[in-house]
């Protein structure tokens, strides 16, 4: 495993990198896991329970056993199982309250079955739901985490109000889950496949990354994005598609994470590709010195991400180089002994 | 947008069958949906529309009427798994079939705008493909 030195973050690698791997034929979850395992990516697994998991929320014992098996077998540590509330189930009218909370609480039920320390939940769940949860999160032992993921920044106002709710509940059950598609410093290279694939020009890919990098709240960039594009041809889908890189790829300053602390219970190691040993649109050597800085010593699942743009390169060494990337910056300094 | 759309309608996904023409269709998204999400199925055969109303579907072994789905939240299409589209169109094996298909996924936990509207996915197919036997 790519174990870091004692004190420091440690690292892991949630199946939901592999994506496009889960659809070759021959895979199933056990092959997934056991190659995480073989190739050295733990010591952390995290998955989406909806993604890696059939029958879920509603797992048998006898599937509770067999999951819990491979795992076991593996040698890896669970670390996070993201959970979904599906507040948008049925047409036409989101779940109640009542409703969201038990969607939630099976799921949360369920991680704690399969060994899981953590949950991920979004945005989409209240502050007054996942006060709810609190005792049943206690209860179990299983933290909620609650992903901050793009567009979201720590100026957004729903990030304010659960800062707000985990400082005054001051519990370790209930906290944020950093991911760090909110702090990049570019718009990744794989966009140009998908973009390709989909009759975009280089031309308006191009323009769209340079107003992306342009100083200035990205939400106040949609008219001029919608305004040059059209004028440069694109159709409606495509100015939808451009429109996703804005929403997809945030811009805060990657120092801010500091502001998530203490109530960071996991971190998603979002990234887009590594190049020479270096990540050119996620600015790591920050985000490593800020996790340190804080004495975070729990997990940074890798989730490489460029498999929605691109499947021109392999996951599996994707994490390799980012973890032999992060190990570096992690242990590039003596861990701070808090 | 992405990989996976040009595995929606893959290359052995049709099937001719003594009702018509079976067409095997995957998923775009990265995780398994409730029923209800399959929203939107734009389904053109040879250049005739198919209402949806006259589409069967079957997921998980059950065969469902296309507006049954809206109510089957309880019920996920998985991962990997095809949900089959049983197309009232005239086939037989060994015919070549035209199948353009828009397929709209609302995604549940991604909601939009002020009025908290569930996102949709779409992905386009255009693909002309030989029906297998049943």
């Amino acid at each position: 495993m790519t174990d870091t030195a004692p004190g420091l973050p440690r690292l892991g690698t949630t199946l939901f990198s592999l994506s496009l791997e889960q659809r070759k034929p021959g895979r199933d979850f056990a092959s997934l896991v056991d190659e995480v395992a073989a190739r050295d990516l733990g010591p952390g697994l995290e998955m989406v329970a909806f993604q890696s998991l059939r029958g879920w929320p509603r797992l048998s014992d006898d599937a509770v056993r067999e999951v819990r098996g491979v795992i076991d077998a593996s040698g890896l540590t669970p670390s996070c199982l993201a959970i979904n509330n599906d507040l948008g189930l049925y047409p036409g009218r989101l779940l109640s309250d009542d409703e969201s909370y038990e969607y939630v609480a099976v799921q949360v039920r369920g991680a704690a079955a399969l060994g899981f320390p953590v949950t991920r939940v979004g945005v989409e769940t209240s502050p007054a739901i996942l006060e709810r949860l609190l005792p049943l999160a206690e209860d179990l032992g299983v933290k909620i985490g609650v992903e901050i993921h793009a567009p979201l920044t720590i100026e957004a106002p729903p990030v304010a109000a659960l800062k707000e709710l985990f400082t005054r509940l001051d519990t370790e059950w209930l906290g944020f889950i950093p991911d760090m598609s909110s702090s990049m410093r570019a718009v990744p290279d794989a966009v140009d496949d998908a973009h390709r694939a989909a009759g975009i020009s280089p031309e308006l890919t191009a323009l769209t990354k340079e107003l992306w990098a342009e100083p200035g709240p990205t939400m106040a960039k949609f008219p001029e994005l919608e305004r040059r594009a059209a004028e440069a041809g694109a159709t409606p889908p495509q100015v939808g598609n451009l429109k996703m890189l804005f929403t997809m790829h945030g811009k805060m300053a990657p120092e801010r994470w500091a502001d998530f602390f203490p109530h960071v219970v996991h971190v998603h190691g979002k990234f887009y590709g590594i190049v020479d040993g270096q990540d050119p649109s996620i600015d790591w050597p920050v985000v490593a010195r800020v996790l340190r800085e804080q004495n975070y010593t729990g997990f940074i699942s890798s989730e490489y991400e460029a498999h929605a743009y691109s499947d021109r390169y392999n996951a599996f060494d994707q994490i390799r180089a980012q973890h032999d990337m992060l190990k570096r910056l992690l242990e590039a300094e003596p861990a701070v002994v808090g | 947008m992405g990989p996976l759309d040009d595995q929606v309608v893959r290359a052995d996904s049709l099937t001719a069958t003594p009702d018509g023409l079976d067409v095997a269709v995957y998923s775009h998204w990265y995780r398994a949906l409730p029923l209800p999400s399959l929203a939107r199925v734009d389904l053109t055969v040879d250049g005739d529309r198919i209402d949806p109303s006259a589409l069967d579907v079957t997921v998980n072994g059950h065969r469902y009427g296309f507006a049954e789905l809206a109510g089957k939240g309880d019920e996920y299409w998985f991962t990997t798994d095809p949900v089959v589209l049983h197309v009232p169109v005239d086939s037989a094996p060994g015919r070549e079939h035209r199948v353009q298909l828009l397929l709209g996924l609302s995604i549940p936990y991604i909601l939009t705008g002020p009025d908290r509207v569930p996102l949709v996915a779409p992905s386009a197919t255009d693909k002309t493909l030989i029906a297998a036997g049943a």
